[in-house]
């Protein structure tokens, strides 16, 4: 349903030296520097199917969502959402999508939302018994019917998010774009957003792309993931994968009766793992992380017991977060060379 | 676009408008009284000065008669002065709910400078009222059903033909970082070829020969001369083809200019 083949996007943007001579200087000579956001993504979305893109602040998961969305035109490559090419914004296809913006209030920021819901009906021509009820369940679902008759702009951001949701799926998209939708909303609010979704695949199975930088997110609702990278496509696969082909690592937790001497552990455990930072907060912990390959799990639980005094032992999977982070990073230190001179 | 989608559209902007109640009574009651003010006295003291009864065809009493008629009617051609939106749409990023929507955004616009003609319609009502216990209205002659009729014709001609001027203008948005200046280019001209300012009789010969082959008397002028009863049919009708052609002329060229601008499109903020 959603289909991308090759697609790249390149902006110019004026570069202007910053202070008062350089504005007057670019009123006179500016000059344009191409800035390539999204260079040849390929990928398909299919009914039913949530998919997550992810990628660090600026890979261009935002400019995919638009091109698709039919908002800008790539520079080259091709994209198919439903049978058509977005770009020439078919009525029969915008009336099939939608898009959420958790970054952009899309409804009339002067409108209460009960005005904004009718101005969207006549819109998608919805008919009336349909979106009476639509309108009804949603409101309901999402815990939002008191606050209709309120002007958006006077709503909180987790309920104006959720009218967002409402307004974007009254007319039953079968192609759903989600650019983070759940930003900055609480955690009772984001789980209200996820289960929601999840129902409502259930019910259209409609095609869905989804960003969002809280991993809960990604978890609870994609069972496939993109991870994007500077614009390049470094992932494409089941979420179950990730962990698989590249968690070659276990965590291993310890508690100590008393501090040692890091340093020195270091040195001994040697090829068995790496002692991981302390988080945040925990500096002067008695608690210890390691990293150790996968094969080196008992040789390293044994030598830790052996050398420390232990209170407590755990061994864990590797958050999948944090290998998430470890792609995106590891391929930003591969083409840290190639690129140079690009930046 | 639809009718229900129209209607709706409509009443949401004439409403939001009408909420704005000191805007609608204080800020159009002072700027209406603040512009009469300027050309009862102008003109008396003008006329006062030459000594004649009548310039360029019009009596005292008629000239400030043209005034009232031009601004309270000028209001419904140029409705709220809220075509700004529409640039403020492509720098914020706004534009980007109407490209999603299966509906055009022109069309959405057009009918939203609909709604902001309401308030301007009760204006002239109610101030043509209020100023004809003022002055005398008796050379207004005979306004008859189908001066009415042509005159709704010319107001409606003119509201388009700015729509369009004006949604050219917002639409270089897409290239350069600030249309006001344009804008306000573009309302001095209007006014003042258009007769907002002063009736064109007042320029010379040849610079009305000029300027009935443009656009801009369509917008005031026209109007307000249909009004008062001094346009024949003939010209009438002949003005009203010139106007029909630089709204397809002007149309066409918006068609083009957005059709480029959206290459341009961003769509930032998100
Ligand atoms: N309108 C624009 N003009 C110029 N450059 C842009 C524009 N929009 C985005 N970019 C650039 O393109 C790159 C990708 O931006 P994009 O918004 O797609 O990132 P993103 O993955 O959505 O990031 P985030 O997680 O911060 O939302 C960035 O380097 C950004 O600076
Ligand atoms: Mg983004």
């Amino acid at each position: 349903m959603i289909q991308a083949e090759g697609l790249s996007k390149t902006f110019f943007v004026h570069r202007k030296e910053p202070g008062l001579w350089g504005s007057v200087k670019s009123l006179v000579k500016r000059t344009k520097e191409p800035r390539h956001a999204v260079r040849g993504v390929s990928f398909h979305v299919g009914p039913g199917e949530i998919v997550g893109l992810v990628g660090a602040n600026g890979a261009g998961k935002t400019t995919v969502v638009k091109m698709l969305a039919g908002i800008i035109v790539p520079t080259a490559g091709r994209a198919r959402v439903l049978g058509y090419d977005p770009w020439l914004r078919d009525n029969r296809m915008r009336a099939q999508i939608a898009l959420i913006m958790g970054q952009k209030a899309q409804l009339w920021w002067d409108l209460p939302a009960a005005d904004c819901f009718l101005l969207l009906r006549e819109i998608y021509q919805i008919p009336r018994q349909r979106f009476d009820e639509g309108l009804a369940y949603l409101a309901e679902t999402l815990d939002v019917d008191q606050q209709l008759n309120v002007q958006i702009r006077r709503l909180s951001l987790g309920e104006r998010m959720k009218m967002e949701l409402i307004a974007a799926l009254l007319h039953s998209p079968r192609v759903c774009f989600l650019d983070e939708p759940t930003i900055g909303l609480d955690l009772t609010a984001q789980r209200a957003i996820r289960e929601f979704l999840l129902r409502y695949r259930q019910d259209h199975q409609p095609a869905m792309l989804l960003t969002s930088h809280y991993m809960e997110d990604i978890e609870r609702l994609c069972k496939r993931i993109l991870i994007i990278r500077r614009g390049e496509l470094v992932f494409d696969g089941p979420l179950a994968e990730v962990a698989e082909r590249y968690a070659q690592h276990k965590m291993v937790a310890v508690e100590l009766s008393h501090e040692v001497d890091r340093q020195q552990l270091a040195r001994e455990l040697e090829g068995l793992g790496e002692i991981l930072p302390p988080e945040e907060g925990h500096e002067a912990d008695l608690g210890l992380r390691l990293r150790t390959p996968r094969a080196q799990v008992a040789a390293l639980a044994g030598r830790l017991l052996q050398l420390l005094p232990v209170t407590d032992l755990s061994i864990e999977e590797e958050e999948i977060g944090n290998i998430i982070a470890r792609i995106m990073q590891e391929r930003e230190d591969e083409n840290e060379n190639e690129e140079g001179d690009e930046e | 676009m639809r009718a229900g989608l129209a209607l709706q559209v409509f009443s949401v902007e004439a409403r939001k408008l009408m909420s704005y109640r000191t805007d609608f009574w204080i800020n159009t009651v002072a700027v209406f009284a603040a512009k009469m003010v300027v050309a009862y006295y102008l003109w008396t003291a003008v006329f006062a000065e030459s000594g004649r009864t009548t310039i360029g065809g019009f009596t005292q009493d008629g000239m400030i008669l043209y005034y009232l008629l031009a601004i309270l009617i000028g209001r419904v051609v140029s409705g709220g002065e809220r075509q700004m939106s529409i640039s403020q749409d492509i720098y914020q990023g706004s534009l980007t709910r109407y490209l999603i929507y299966p509906t055009g955004y022109g069309a959405i616009k057009y009918v939203e400078h609909l709604g902001t003609l309401v308030p301007s319609l009760l204006q002239l009502v109610l101030f043509s009222g209020v100023a004809s216990l003022l002055f005398d209205f008796s050379q207004l002659g005979a306004v008859t059903f189908a001066s009415l009729l042509r005159t709704a014709v010319a107001v409606a001609v003119g509201n388009v033909l700015l729509f369009l001027m004006l949604y050219v203008i917002q639409g270089v948005a897409f290239w350069a970082d600030n249309v006001w200046s344009l804008q306000v280019m573009l309302r001095f001209i209007t006014s003042m070829l258009g007769g907002l300012m002063l009736p064109l009789d007042l320029f010379p010969a040849w610079a009305r020969q000029i300027l009935e082959i443009l656009p801009f008397q369509t917008l005031y002028y026209f109007p307000v001369m249909t009004l008062l009863g001094r346009i024949d049919t003939g010209e009438w009708l002949r003005t009203l083809a010139v106007a029909l052609v630089w709204c397809a002329m002007i149309g066409g060229v918006a068609h083009i200019v957005w059709r480029r601008g959206y290459r341009e499109y961003t769509g930032v903020g998100i």
